[in-house]
């Protein structure tokens, strides 16, 4: 009997420890998810160097930094200034940036025939440029 | 590469010798496969498994099957040999050595299935991207069509355009998605036409397909992709509400009547419509 009891609280224990566990995985991928670059007008950008950042998330995995240079008007250049991300040492968000410095004029939401998965380069990219926005 | 103890593995393992109960879900895409043959006929065939298996080899060791390899497989690459009943919900395949492959309708599937599911849980907008197959659930939330760019076949960092869309599904079927360079420099690509064995040569570079299922869309991308742009229209035309978006070898643009007034180009790219 003793043991029945031990076994369900034990059962009931993994079943909470798994339900928070997995809610606060969503929360972060949920945040992740959510991060296109439409915060931007691109017609009223000031010209000017601006640094965004990004925390990266609830648990800071995707934390990252970046400088964004607007001249006439437009982007004009991208760089990654900071990066927590273990894998970014990889050249994934130089594809990213150039794809934000090209779409000022095409504004898409997602792309067909091409796999596009790194949003949280983009989020800094909007915090850099919601500073360049005219008023 | 399928799973063995997954139920098209089976279906496979089983080639020549019995058929196999399936799901209603895989006994739907298999059949859609068959019907697909039947429309297409030799330009999409879902029993392509041993060519796709030819060359998958080939891609790992860089050099191209030789010939005779070719023609051993293509006599077992005819989807008139899947045999589905539909009252005993089962699948075989008739000769020893065939296999089938839902690379050209897998992905459509599960893309129409993601928005079933949003669909039924309430969602009235969403998109969806499966490895560049997207599928929209209606408009954005602001109300405002949603805006699929298009990769550039040639420019990693490069878009041909964009569609504006509504519940419509965009799949694009291209040269440049999977492909490898073999020592003598000559690339091949994975869309393989089922009738001589070898990648598809039809002209084109890329094919999008915008329709209201992804299915339909994928089915379509990749069989108009083997036509080639002139039958491929043909085929197209069986398809109301179906338009596509083609790129030939020189990178010229051609955007079907009925997408015209939703295309628009990336910025220095011309294209002509079709009618």
């Amino acid at each position: 009997m003793i043991g029945w009891i031990i076994g369900g609280v034990v059962v009931v224990a993994l079943g909470i420890a798994g339900g928070v566990g997995w809610s606060a995985l969503r929360r972060e991928h949920k945040e992740a998810r959510n991060l296109p670059l439409n915060a931007v007008d691109f017609g009223r950008l000031r010209d000017g160097t601006y640094h965004g950042a990004y925390a990266g998330g609830m648990y800071k995995w995707r934390a990252n930094a970046c400088q964004v240079t607007v001249s006439g008007g437009r982007v004009t250049g991208i760089e990654l200034v900071g990066s927590d991300d273990p894998g970014g040492e990889n050249t994934q968000h130089h594809a990213l940036y150039d794809r934000v410095i090209e779409a000022q004029s095409l504004p898409v939401d997602t792309i067909s025939g091409a796999t596009l998965t790194s949003k949280a380069y983009l989020q800094a990219v909007e915090n850099a440029l919601v500073q360049a926005q005219g008023d | 590469m399928l799973p063995p103890e997954s139920e098209i593995g089976r279906v496979n393992a089983r080639a020549g010798a019995s058929a196999v109960p399936v799901s209603p879900e895989t006994y739907a895409v298999l059949s859609s496969g068959l019907d697909a043959g039947t429309r297409f006929a030799g330009c999409f065939d879902v029993t392509i498994g041993p060519l796709v298996a030819l060359w998958r080899s080939a891609r790992a060791s860089l050099a191209p099957p030789d010939a005779a390899g070719i023609e051993r497989a293509l006599p077992l690459v005819d989807y008139r040999d899947l045999l589905l009943d539909s009252r005993k919900g089962t699948a075989a395949l008739r000769h020893p050595g065939q296999s089938v492959d839902l690379g050209g309708i897998g992905k459509g599937l599960a893309g129409d299935s993601i928005r079933e599911v949003l669909r039924r849980c309430g969602v009235g907008s969403a998109y969806s991207n499966l490895g560049g197959n997207v599928v929209t659930l209606g408009a954005k939330p602001d109300g405002s069509p949603w805006q699929i760019g298009i990769q550039h076949p040639r420019e990693e960092r490069g878009l041909v355009g964009a569609v504006a869309v509504v519940d419509e599904a965009v799949v694009t079927s291209g040269d440049y998605q999977r492909y490898f360079t073999d020592r003598n420099g000559r690339r091949h690509h994975h869309i393989l036409d089922p009738t001589t064995g070898y990648p598809a040569a039809s002209g084109l570079v890329s094919v999008t397909i915008v329709a209201g299922d992804s299915l339909v869309a994928d089915v379509l991308s990749t069989a108009l992709f083997v036509a080639g742009m002139e039958k491929g229209l043909e085929h197209l035309g069986r398809f109301p509400g179906a338009g596509a978006v083609f790129v030939d070898a020189g990178l010229r643009v051609y955007v079907t009547e009925g997408l015209r007034s939703r295309f628009r180009p990336a910025e220095g790219v011309r294209f002509a419509a079709l009618n």
